[in-house]
């Protein structure tokens, strides 16, 4: 029999943001004036785990939950014990506090330990399931790493269960489709990317949760190794406010004006605008080749550049040359000049900072390639394009990961992509994902060359595997970054190193990272936010064979069927109109879709396309390979028109590169209408019909 | 409380966790310490669904409150929620869309001659948040031992054949659209109990069952009317200028306005709350006979009287919401044959009694005491159950309530009976007056229109996003018309289907030529829809708990 553990979070609740969250000074949002609430992924965990329990029939099975957080985190522990848990476990210890998901993984691991031997008498039949990410980090990170920790299969983005011949099979979403797999050994880790019958509370389980203490375990008590700031691998050097988005946000208040809008969009040649242009180049330069040795342009805050603009006055003015710096008295001297500006002890930082000339972090500058069946994923040439920039900033290589079977000819694509040195890992074993070979290979290889970055992409492939080959090396990972830029932070020893920055509280806001206590720095970014380099088949570059001995048993999953997207979507097309839950049934997503396309596509003589919500997938009103966004596909038409479509912020992320976005939707408060161009409040019923009909007027 | 064998079994389950059910919670723990109390919510949090103007005098609460948490004046939500006490208590009456004029003098006569009208002012009260208090509340009854289990929506009440009640019954979950169950369908669980308070608020779902079960009866038809109440955030000199302890009713335009104009019960109400934000709200007798009217249009047009303007323009509203009120005051309280408010081991507080002094419009003071009273009518009943109903009833008749209902007795039915422009001066001679034969509100409708009808039709999207309401999309839905001929037959040929313009939410719709419920979700759980269908013909349920609106700081 089965047991299982469920990973559950307590997040602000980002559905729920009002004006007075903002900080009025800074423009950042307080995480503390957001009520807290559980990550809605982690109920749908909980129910899929309540689902396996059921469909494998055995009733004794026991589902602990656990988490880790602040006292208060009982909460959410109390609202899964009124919904099917049998027992919960809070991690909670002051030393615990400020981890990334490195330290969180880790005690974490332990307290599984711990749980099996506590509550399930040592038996080691159990999975341990996870919703895919958390509304605030947004990282799909630590039930990888758990799994990482445990030496367990991970299944990642798991949408349905079946349970047949006494072992679980499970469907999950990979790139462009579906997959069934089965985890090859028990225990597994399941990360769980939708269940749509979340659990109800019962009044009585809700009055025994209230009733009963909970099991509170320290870091100490799981014996955890990694824990805190101290253990974290990645530190967060700060938070702003997201840029101001581009698009108008104007109300359309009639089909007729947007109607207008539409033939509007189509005439005027407004190309994708924010993400792309965010991560243009930034010219860094490392300070060995900077024309002064007092120029310090290209600190990571504006503050220190303004500091170390200062301090070089002050050193013209007294003459002072590099040499002479580190003399005891001259330091005197100019903090007698500069006192106004600095602290003696920031000064003697300042001063050893411009010292230093030589990049923190040594090697190459690297991407994972993802490929299936030969085929490339076009994020992998987009990362290779950022690589570029930042290895010839860095003045270095780039390299590629490349993993998998019968390999041939992808060296020679990478190459003209941009990229310097192939590292090939060309293993029967690899011919079809798996995270554990695969994470096996690559951090195999990342030990041997130890390259300074390693990017990979944010795709439901890249995300399982940079956290478990991260931890695997023992370095810190940033994930779905939207800006890499190179920095010197010279105050704090650091030059030429990689500036991570993420969206994180659903969009929220924006952190600005740095790896610390790593030999590399790691971090993923989201397909299409990075522009790939016209193919040059003139470049060259050496291709290494790297062995790493696979066998069999390193494999963690039976993969059963694959089912991927046929070449019928076209999302290239200058139109796609899309569609969400909003639309409420497949036969309305079908006729409105359709009669809109066709009227778009004779309007304007342009091909459309239709596309979906994730959540409109999952409702069966199209195919996957329809869904665009974070998990589905990233487009960039010159129009998009979303309907009944609330605006996740994976949707958004996916469309932001679109020339113009229309919206449709009858909640007035869909987030969706705070980042298009025009919206309407409506039922996208009523609006398509009379929307065809004004098109035609026009 | 460990060692509960049967957890769905509780000494004294308390329906509704608002101001009235929680000080009866408080009150009942500092009677008998060890005795359980549960209280159920079908709001996601408390306070989510309470929403008042609200002018709270404090003197029965405050001793509670003294009672139960020595020292709570000086926790930082009580300094919140208590930082407007009002010194500036003005009565006005606007006779046109940019004139007003102060009435408080007159008033304040009243009050010297001790006339029922002189109620009308009152010093010393504080403007509060009913959601911020009610939270407060939950916050100290949890303190004392109470379990607060919100998100419970009940929707039936389960007598035994004696009369006595032994159990209220939950809502199913996990229904779809359709009805059928889905994968993670729970039933509703029967929650047995030995007393049963029901505080649910005006017009309650298990009280009016409950009403009709236990055989209770009401000498005259409750009367309801609409808050619509709006947060603003206004700037600094505004705010200032208005004063943190200032409370305006305004009386007259846009819902009367003397011989020519429309003449509607009501009247607007400008409070300030904390920090920069004033609250705008607007009552409105659903006794109206406009066809084509929404309270929501008089509180457009009062935000734009020139008095109202002043204070509020070019700020943001922040949070909206609407709310009913039972006005029908003391001939409207539900009683059994033998006179009580409630029957055996199951006795009505609050709002679901109908507790409300219409004189000094207000009915918070006397929710949280009777939810006192009944914590007192229990515990001197443990031992004999079936005697609830008879003690609270005594303790309510010499309790400050029954003094002020008496006094308010006929107001409302007056007005009601003679419309505002007389109605209201004659109101002063009070108990003199002949007991008026009342109509429920539904039949007041006319074909009429509203005269001064604005222009523009009022945002309801933007004023339902403002309430935060949200329900689970996919379950049947809480809100039905009983025969869909009498729509398309009776009540749009003839009135032109008037839920649609007077739910505040824009619940109802014309789907495919029918008249229906087309956004269920959009509900903010006010029951306007059944309480005015010109053909009684809509009825309201619980919906899953959770669902609703999400008031914050209303």
């Amino acid at each position: 029999m089965s047991n299982y553990i469920v990973l559950v979070k307590q997040v602000p609740d980002v559905s729920q943001i009002t004006g007075n969250a903002f900080d009025p000074e800074t423009g950042n949002l307080i995480r503390s004036r957001l009520a807290s609430v559980i990550n809605q992924l982690d109920t749908h965990a909980l129910a899929f785990a309540g689902f396996m329990k059921k469909i494998s029939g055995d009733d004794n099975a026991k589902i602990i939950v656990l988490s880790m957080g602040p006292p208060q985190a009982q909460e959410v522990l109390r609202y899964c014990l009124a919904r099917g848990a049998d027992n919960a476990v809070l991690l909670t210890d002051k030393a615990l506090g400020g981890a990334d998901t490195f330290a969180t993984a880790n005690p974490l691991a332990c307290a599984v330990k711990k749980i099996v031997k506590d509550f399930f008498n040592g038996s080691n039949d159990y999975f341990l399931i996870a919703g895919m990410q958390s509304v605030d980090g947004d990282t799909a990170q630590v039930p990888p790493q758990v799994a990482e920790e445990l030496s367990l299969p991970c299944i990642a983005y798991a949408t349905d269960a079946r349970f047949a011949e006494g072992g679980f099979e499970f469907t999950r979403i990979i790139s462009g489709g579906n997959q069934a797999v089965a985890p090859a050994t028990t225990p597994a880790v399941i990360t769980v990317a939708k269940y749509d019958y979340p659990l109800f509370a019962s009044f009585s389980a809700a009055r025994r949760a209230g009733n009963t203490p909970l099991a509170q375990w320290t870091g100490e008590d799981v014996k955890a190794v990694h824990v805190g700031v101290k253990g974290s691998k990645t530190r967060v050097i700060r938070v702003f406010p997201p840029p101001k988005t581009s698009r108008k946000c104007l109300n359309a208040p009639y089909a007729k004006s947007l109607a207008r809008f539409i033939v509007d969009s189509l005439k005027s040649d407004s190309g994708g605008t924010t993400q792309a242009a965010a991560s243009a180049d930034s010219g860094y330069l490392l300070p060995g080749k900077r024309k002064s040795w007092l120029d310090r342009s290209f600190e990571g805050s504006d503050a220190e550049i303004r500091d170390y603009k200062i301090l070089a006055d002050k050193l013209q003015m007294l003459g002072i040359g590099k040499e002479a710096i580190v003399d005891e008295y001259t330091k005197k001297q100019i903090l007698d000049v500069a006192s106004e500006h600095f602290h003696k002890n920031a000064l003697d930082d300042m001063l050893n900072g411009l010292q230093l000339t030589e990049p923190t972090y040594k090697g190459e500058v690297w991407v994972v390639a993802e490929q299936h069946n030969g085929i490339i994923h076009p994020s992998t040439f987009e990362l290779i394009a950022k690589a570029r920039s930042l290895a010839d900033s860095l003045e270095t290589n780039v390299g590629v990961a490349l993993a998998g079977f019968n390999l041939g000819g992808l060296s020679q694509e990478l190459i003209a992509a941009g990229a310097d040195n192939i590292y090939a890992i060309d293993d029967k074993i690899l011919a079809e994902f798996d995270p554990a070979p695969y994470r096996k290979a690559i951090a195999d290889c990342i030990n041997k060359y130890r390259p300074q970055i390693v990017l990979f992409a944010a795709t439901p492939q890249g995300r399982s595997l940079a956290p478990m080959v991260s931890y695997r090396v023992g370095c810190g990972l940033t994930a779905d970054c939207t800006g890499l830029e190179i920095r010197d932070s010279s105050r704090k020893g650091q030059i030429g190193v990689l500036f991570q920055t993420r969206p994180a509280l659903g969009g929220n806001v924006f952190a600005t990272i740095c790896t610390k206590d790593s030999f590399s720095q790691m971090a993923s970014a989201r397909p299409g936010v990075f522009k790939r380099l016209p193919p040059d088949n003139s470049r060259t570059g050496k291709i290494i064979q790297h062995k790493v001995k696979l066998s069999p048993n390193d494999k963690s999953l039976h993969i059963l069927k694959t089912e991927l997207a046929t070449g019928s979507v076209h999302f290239n097309a200058d139109i796609i109109v899309s569609g969400g839950r909003g639309l409420q049934s497949r036969q309305n997503f079908d006729s409105l879709l359709k009669s809109l396309s066709i009227a778009l596509s004779g309007k304007f003589s342009t091909p459309v396309e239709i596309g979906a919500s994730r959540a409109a997938v999952e409702q069966g009103y199209i195919k996957r390979a329809h869904q665009v966004g974070q998990t589905g596909t990233s487009i960039s038409p010159k129009l998009y028109i979303a309907l009944g479509i609330s605006g996740a912020i994976q949707h958004l992320i996916g469309v932001a590169n679109a020339g113009a976005i229309i919206a449709v939707n009858s909640d007035a408060n869909a987030p969706i209408f705070k980042s298009c161009d025009y919206y309407l409040v409506g039922n996208a019923e009523n609006v398509i019909p009379e929307l065809i009909d004004e098109l035609g007027k026009l | 409380m460990s060692g509960i064998v049967d957890y769905n079994k509780v000494s004294v389950l308390i329906v509704g966790g608002g101001s009235a059910g929680l000080a009866a919670a408080i009150q009942l723990k500092l009677k008998k310490h060890d005795l359980d109390v549960c209280v159920i919510e079908k709001g996601g949090s408390l306070g989510s669904h309470n929403l008042s103007g609200a002018v709270l005098e404090t003197q029965s609460l405050f001793t509670l409150l003294n009672a139960a948490s020595p020292g709570w004046q000086n926790t930082d939500q009580a300094k919140e929620i208590f930082a407007n006490k009002i010194d500036r208590n003005e009565i006005l009456f606007f006779p046109g869309r940019k004139t007003s004029l102060n009435i408080s003098p007159l008033i304040g006569l009243a009050k010297i001659f001790r006339l029922n009208f002189g109620q009308m002012i009152h010093k010393d009260d504080y403007s509060v948040s009913i959601s911020k208090l009610t939270a407060f509340l939950g916050k100290i009854a949890v303190s004392l031992g109470v379990e607060i289990l919100t998100g419970f929506a009940a929707n039936d009440i389960i007598l035994d054949d004696a009369g006595q009640t032994v159990g209220v019954k939950l809502v199913d979950q996990g229904l779809d659209k359709q009805g059928n169950r889905q994968p993670n369908f729970l039933a509703g669980e029967i929650i047995h109990t030995g007393f049963v308070i029901l505080a649910e608020g005006c017009d309650g779902l298990v009280t009016e069952k409950f009403i009709e079960k236990a055989g209770l009866h009401r000498q005259r038809p409750q009367l309801f009317s609409l808050g619509v109440k709006e947060l603003i955030k206004v700037n600094s000199d505004q705010y200032k200028r208005f004063t943190a302890g200032r409370a305006i009713h305004a009386m007259g335009y846009p819902l009367w306005t003397p011989v020519v104009g429309p003449a509607m019960f009501g009247g607007g109400t400008i409070f300030a709350a904390d920090n920069d934000h004033l609250t705008i709200g607007m009552i409105v007798g659903l006794d109206f006979k406009y066809r084509d009217f929404n309270p929501q249009d008089a509180l457009a047009l009062f935000k734009q009287h020139s008095f109202v303007k002043q204070f509020i323009e070019g700020g943001t509203v922040v949070e909206a919401g609407a709310k009913m009120i039972p006005e029908g005051g003391l001939c409207s309280i539900p009683r059994d044959a033998g006179g009580y408010i409630g029957k055996a081991n199951c006795i009505i507080a609050g709002d679901s009694a109908g507790f409300v002094n219409m004189l000094k419009v207000k009915g918070l003071h006397n929710a949280i005491d009777s939810g006192i009273q009944a914590a007192k009518a229990i515990h001197e009943s443990l031992s004999y159950p079936r005697q609830t109903a008879a003690r609270y009833t005594t303790l309510i008749n010499c309790s400050n309530i029954a003094k002020e209902m008496e006094s308010a007795r006929n107001f409302r039915q007056t007005v009601a009976r003679l419309g505002p422009l007389f109605g209201m001066p004659l109101s002063v001679l009070g108990g003199l007056l002949p007991k008026f034969k009342i109509e429920e509100d539904y039949k007041a409708l006319r074909a009429a229109a509203y005269r001064l009808k604005p222009a523009a039709s009022f945002d309801k999207n933007a004023f339902t996003a403002l309430a935060s309401t949200s329900h689970r999309e996919d379950q049947p839905s809480h809100l039905t018309i009983i025969n869909r001929n009498t729509c398309s037959q009776k009540c749009t040929p003839e009135f032109n289907s008037p839920c649609i313009t007077f739910c505040p939410a824009g619940v109802y719709d014309t789907v495919a030529g029918q008249v229906k419920p087309a956004n269920p979700s959009n509900c903010l759980h006010c029951k306007t829809c059944q309480r005015k269908c010109p053909f009684d013909n809509i009825r309201w349920t619980a919906p899953e708990g959770t669902g609703g609106p999400k008031y914050k700081r209303l």
